[in-house]
């Protein structure tokens, strides 16, 4: 047989923990008594556990108040198992298997039972919203007078700005000076719907947790229902029922905390003293007070609301400083050459990306658009964007350039994460270009006689997503005085009303146009038939141009 | 976004319907990688009615071929209209996969059972 063990929580005194021993154990006040529990309401030998065929059995030693076990008044000795809850007079004792839980349940949500136990049939539930209508005709003057008081108390106190720490506190204060409970507990909703404990507060030296029945707090809840347990422990119909009132109480209010946008939680009041059980006057009470709360709860929580999205927003609004400041607004000065490049996200950041910079007699050009949006999106830009820079300059050609960004970019990528980039080095002195094209648009060349052409090639893989593929670089003489314009497929996909796209005819019809224009030009020009195009509606995605003009050899 | 499916025998195909672009195809991915996770080795993924796929779209069909790689895994694509090959054309991405046209086709790629 494994042991057993009591955690004794008695009325008067300190927690402690019994080890059941020997053949039987007597349970009272009296100082001979086997188990001794400070409770004044107890009989001095009140119950006794003893043991018969290896099972420990609790019974009744003709108490006054008699013992309950799991809130069942004792008939007969009963056998008892860990988990069983014995109540004497205003003591518990928990039965335990095992040595070792805290004295104190863990910290939970302060809830027990399931949602569909069943509810004492002395619990009185009325609308909360019935209530604040107003006293029923012939209500007690004095409840009226209570309830006004209590209510300019609180939106006195509610005038000023106020912390949820200090709107719980002032609640359950309010509430402990109208209505002297014992326990009271606020419970809140968590973004999931989930009550959750927010605050709680106790009279000075009662013993273990309040814990409050589940069942109750679903019909308060979702049901905006105010509920009034009248003392439970001596109706006679309570023992038919499940456990509502854990910890020995005998009187219970509770009400929704409601506003006209729903329910944000509860609070719940009890007392033990069976000289006062809570009235309807105190439900009409606590639902005034909820109420007041409540709308006060809202402005809380929107307020908190809006002060994360305002942070989400400046984080966001950083990041698009970061991730602009990323590219180039100022372009190598080289003689012979004339570049320009625009960039602009369709959110705060984006996955597209631009460079060009110099190294020795060549420059570099790069446009990249990172798969999917958003922060991913944008980290994986910058991550690309830097890459480019470590890598391209000193390289062999362009294809081992793009190779090894490849193989940097498929390392770790659980994501699947990938860039379409185009790559291109011209060399200022003769205009021989070298391009690589992963999965990206191909980019144009507009001569000087006016004729527009896409760059031809082979089309690899977008970056990222085959490890070991071998890049394919295609060669080719500029004629001095030809443009290159590269870009993202926000430009060609760019909605116009009607769901129309601006397409690659409009593109190369504007290019055609651009034979002698700036690279600069080129650039705003586009992004301003873009925009005409767009008309009023959002931008869809990001919109990337880079724009190169070779004017041949300088000397 | 809706996501059919069916069982041939060890084969399993998944079937997304409508737009694939970055908002749902966070739902296919999660689907996809379900499948996965759960134990799917033989896969079709069917795109005859997919009007639309987007980057991020390609990037779920990326995962499916990173985790079904051979010889643990198979993965083969079908039904691909004009547009969905577009994007897989101009990503670089058509040699990644193997390509069907049909349904069959695919599930004798991967070597599951025919459906008929």
């Amino acid at each position: 047989m494994s042991p057993l063990f009591l955690r004794v929580e008695p009325r008067d005194g300190e927690p402690f923990r019994h080890e059941l021993v020997g053949e039987a154990a007597v349970l009272g006040r009296s100082s001979k008594a086997d188990v001794v529990l400070a409770d004044r309401y107890l009989s001095r030998q009140h119950a006794r556990l003893f043991l018969r065929e290896g099972s420990w059995f609790l019974e009744d030693l003709g108490s006054r108040n008699t013992t309950f076990l799991n809130d069942r008044p004792l008939a007969k000795p009963t056998p008892v198992r860990p988990g069983d809850v014995i109540r004497l007079a205003e003591s518990r004792i928990v039965v335990e298997g095992k040595e070792g839980t805290p004295l104190s349940p863990p910290a939970g949500d302060g809830l027990v039972g399931g949602a569909d136990e069943r509810l004492p049939e002395s619990t009185i539930f009325r609308s909360a919203t019935d209530l604040l209508a107003g006293p029923a005709a012939g209500a007690d003057p004095g409840g009226l007078a209570g309830r006004l008081r209590l209510l300019n108390e609180v939106h006195r106190a509610l005038a000023a700005p106020i912390t949820l720490e200090a709107l719980l506190d002032l609640i359950l204060d309010r509430a402990f000076a109208h209505l002297q409970p014992e326990e009271g507990a606020v419970f809140l909703r968590d973004p999931e719907g989930a009550l959750v404990r927010a605050a709680m507060r106790r009279a000075p030296g009662l013993p273990g947790q309040p814990l409050y029945s589940r069942a109750l707090a679903k019909e308060v809840s979702e049901k905006g229902l105010a509920a009034l347990v009248t003392d439970a422990r001596v109706d006679e119909r309570f023992a038919k029922a499940e456990s509502i009132v854990v910890s020995g109480m005998r009187s219970l209010v509770a009400a929704p905390l409601l506003d006209s946008e729903g329910c944000l939680g509860m609070i719940v009041l009890s007392a033990k003293n069976r000289l006062h059980p809570f009235v309807e006057d105190d439900l009409e009470l606590l639902a005034a007070l909820a109420s007041a709360a409540a709308m006060r709860l809202r402005n809380i929580a929107l307020s908190e609301e809006t002060a994360r999205r305002r942070l989400l927003d400046r984080e966001l609004e950083l990041a698009h400083d970061i991730q602009m400041a990323m590219l180039p607004r100022t372009f190598p000065d080289r003689p012979g050459i004339d570049v320009s490049a625009a960039l602009r996200p369709a959110r705060s950041v984006g996955g597209d990306l631009y460079d060009v910079m110099a190294d020795g007699e060549r420059i570099w050009l790069l446009v990249g658009d990172v798969s999917g949006k958003g922060v991913g999106a944008a980290l994986f830009m910058a991550v690309t964007k830097t890459l480019f820079r470590a890598i391209a300059p000193g390289s062999g050609s362009v294809a081992e350039a793009v190779a090894r960004m490849n193989r940097e970019l498929c390392r770790d990528n659980e994501r699947a994460m990938f860039v379409t980039v185009f790559a291109a080095r011209l060399e200022l002195a003769t205009g021989e270009l070298e391009y690589v094209n992963a999965g990206h648009n191909p980019t144009y060349r507009v001569t000087a006689g006016g004729k527009v052409a896409l760059l031809a090639g082979p089309v690899d893989p977008a970056l990222g997503a085959v490890e070991a593929h071998e890049y394919r670089g295609t060669r080719l003489r500029l004629d001095a005085g030809d443009a290159l314009v590269l870009y993202t497929d926000g430009v060609v996909e760019a909605h116009g009303a009607a769901e129309e796209e601006f397409q690659t005819p409009r593109l190369e019809s504007y290019l055609a146009d651009c034979r002698e224009a700036s690279a600069e030009r080129i650039v705003q020009g586009l992004l301003e038939h873009v925009d005409e195009f767009v008309g009023g509606a959002p931008q869809y995605d990001d919109v990337t141009i880079v724009a190169l003009r070779w004017r041949g050899r300088q000397s | 976004m809706e996501i059919g499916e069916e069982k041939a025998g060890e084969a399993l195909v998944i079937a997304p319907f409508g737009r694939v672009d970055s908002v749902s195809s966070g739902e296919l991915e999660r689907h996809v990688v379900g499948r996965l996770d759960a134990g799917a080795r033989r896969v079709v993924i069917d795109l005859a009615r997919v009007e639309y796929i987007s980057s991020a779209g390609l990037r779920v069909l990326l995962i499916a071929a990173k985790r079904l790689k051979p010889p643990q895994g198979a993965l083969a694509l079908c039904g691909l209209g004009p547009s969905v090959r577009t994007v897989l054309e101009l990503a670089g991405f058509m040699s990644l996969f193997a390509v069907e046209p049909g349904r069959e086709q695919a599930l004798a790629r991967v070597g599951g059972a025919s459906t008929t």
